[in-house]
C-alpha cells in the first residue's frame, strides 16, 4: 500500500520553518544600564527623575549657603507638591537628592514628616521593661530640623496630531526654620517632544 | 641711581613675564584650575585630551572648548564648554566619573545627561563635585542616536 508521505513531510517541514523564523515569539529579557537615557514615551521617566536630582543637589551643594558653608546643617525634607497632570513620585526625586546629599556628608536630615510615626513608635517601643534602659534611645532626645525642603513640580503639555511636547518645571527651595527666611532656591526644567 | 633703574627693570620684566608662570597654570600639579597629578599638561587642548574621554558606538560630533575648574567650599566646581561646529542641531550625552586622589572610585556612576545644542552654538556645562574625596574627573561624552 502506498502512502502519500512527501507531502505530509513537507508540510510538517513548512510549519517548522515558520515556527523557527517566528522564534516561538519567545520574549527576551535583558538587563541593562539603569543611568541610560530613556525615551520609551514622553511621560516622566528614570532620566527626568535622575537628571533633576542630581541637578538639584549639585545646585544645593554649591548655592545653599547653609551647607557650602560646611557647617552641617540639618535638614527635614517636606511634600514637594506634583502639580502635573500625570502620576509622578515626587518622594523618588526628593530619596534621591536625600541619598546624594547625605553622601557628599554636607547636610544631615531630621526624621521628615513621612516616617515619623514610625520614628516615634520605635521609641516608645524601646521603654518596655524588656530593654536595658541604659542602651536605649530616650524620649526627649531627638534633633530638631534646622531647614525644611520643600517644593512642587508642574508640567505644561501641548499636543497636535503630530506632536507631542511636553515641559516640565522642578521648583525646590530651603527655608531656615527659626527665621523663615528661604536659604536657597532653584528650578531645573526639562523639555520632551515627540513626533509621530 | 643705577641700582634704582636696574630695580625698576627688574619689576617690569617681572611684570611683563607673569613671574615666568603661564596663565592658568600659576598652582603647580593644576592647569586652570584642574587637578593634573603627573601629566604634561601645556595648553588647553591638552587638558581637553587629559580630561575628555569618549564612549559609545555612536560618535558626539561635537568639540570640548575649555574646562576650567574652581572650588566652592572644599569641592571641586567644574565648567565644559562644548561647541557644535555644525549647522545642524547635535544631540549628546555627557556624564562626570569622579576619582579620588589615589585615582580610585570617589562617587557612584552619573546618569547620562542629554543636551541639545542648535548649530554653530556652545553650551557650558557645569557640575560640582558630589564629595569632598572626589579631586579628579573625567568628562565622558556620547552621541545621542
Amino acid at each position: 500500500m502506498h502512502t502519500p508521505a512527501l507531502p505530509r513531510l513537507l508540510a510538517i517541514a513548512v510549519i517548522g520553518s515558520a515556527l523557527i523564523v517566528t522564534g516561538c515569539a519567545k520574549p527576551k529579557t535583558r538587563y541593562g544600564d539603569a543611568g541610560s537615557v530613556e525615551t520609551v514615551t514622553n511621560q516622566f521617566g528614570s532620566t527626568d527623575l535622575q537628571m533633576l536630582a542630581e541637578g538639584m543637589s549639585q545646585s544645593m551643594l554649591s548655592e545653599a549657603p547653609a551647607i557650602s558653608s560646611g557647617n552641617l546643617p540639618i535638614v527635614t525634607i517636606q511634600e514637594v507638591k506634583n502639580k502635573t497632570s500625570e502620576y509622578i513620585d515626587t518622594r523618588a526625586v526628593t530619596n534621591r537628592m536625600r541619598a546624594t546629599l547625605q553622601k557628599s556628608r554636607k547636610v544631615r536630615f531630621a526624621t521628615d514628616d513621612a516616617d515619623m510615626q514610625k520614628q516615634i513608635g520605635e521609641v516608645q517601643r524601646q521603654q518596655s521593661e524588656y530593654y536595658d534602659q541604659e542602651k536605649t534611645a530616650q524620649i526627649g532626645k531627638m534633633v530638631g530640623a534646622g531647614f525644611r525642603l520643600t517644593g512642587e513640580i508642574t508640567s505644561i503639555v501641548k499636543e497636535t496630531k503630530e506632536v507631542k511636547d511636553v515641559y516640565y518645571q522642578l521648583f525646590l527651595s530651603l527655608t531656615n526654620i527659626q527665621t523663615g527666611i528661604e536659604e536657597w532656591s532653584d528650578t531645573k526644567e526639562i523639555r520632551k517632544t515627540t513626533e509621530r | 641711581m643705577k641700582a634704582a633703574s636696574l630695580a625698576t627693570a627688574l619689576v617690569v620684566a617681572l611684570a611683563i613675564t607673569g613671574c615666568g608662570t603661564k596663565k592658568g597654570f600659576e598652582k603647580p600639579g593644576f592647569a586652570f584650575g584642574c587637578p593634573i597629578g603627573e601629566s604634561k599638561i601645556s595648553s588647553m587642548d591638552d587638558l581637553v585630551k587629559a580630561k575628555t574621554a569618549k564612549e559609545g558606538r555612536q560618535q558626539a560630533d561635537v568639540e570640548i572648548e575649555e574646562i576650567r575648574c574652581t572650588t566652592t567650599g572644599d569641592l571641586l566646581k567644574v565648567d565644559v564648554v562644548v561647541f557644535n561646529d555644525e549647522s545642524d542641531v547635535e544631540r549628546m550625552l555627557y556624564k562626570f566619573r569622579w576619582s579620588d586622589a589615589e585615582g580610585m572610585r570617589a562617587a557612584d556612576e552619573e546618569s547620562w545627561k542629554p543636551v541639545l545644542l542648535y548649530g554653530n552654538s556652545r553650551q557650558t556645562v557645569t557640575t560640582i563635585a558630589p564629595n569632598t574625596r572626589a579631586r579628579d574627573f573625567k568628562f565622558i561624552i556620547m552621541g545621542q542616536e
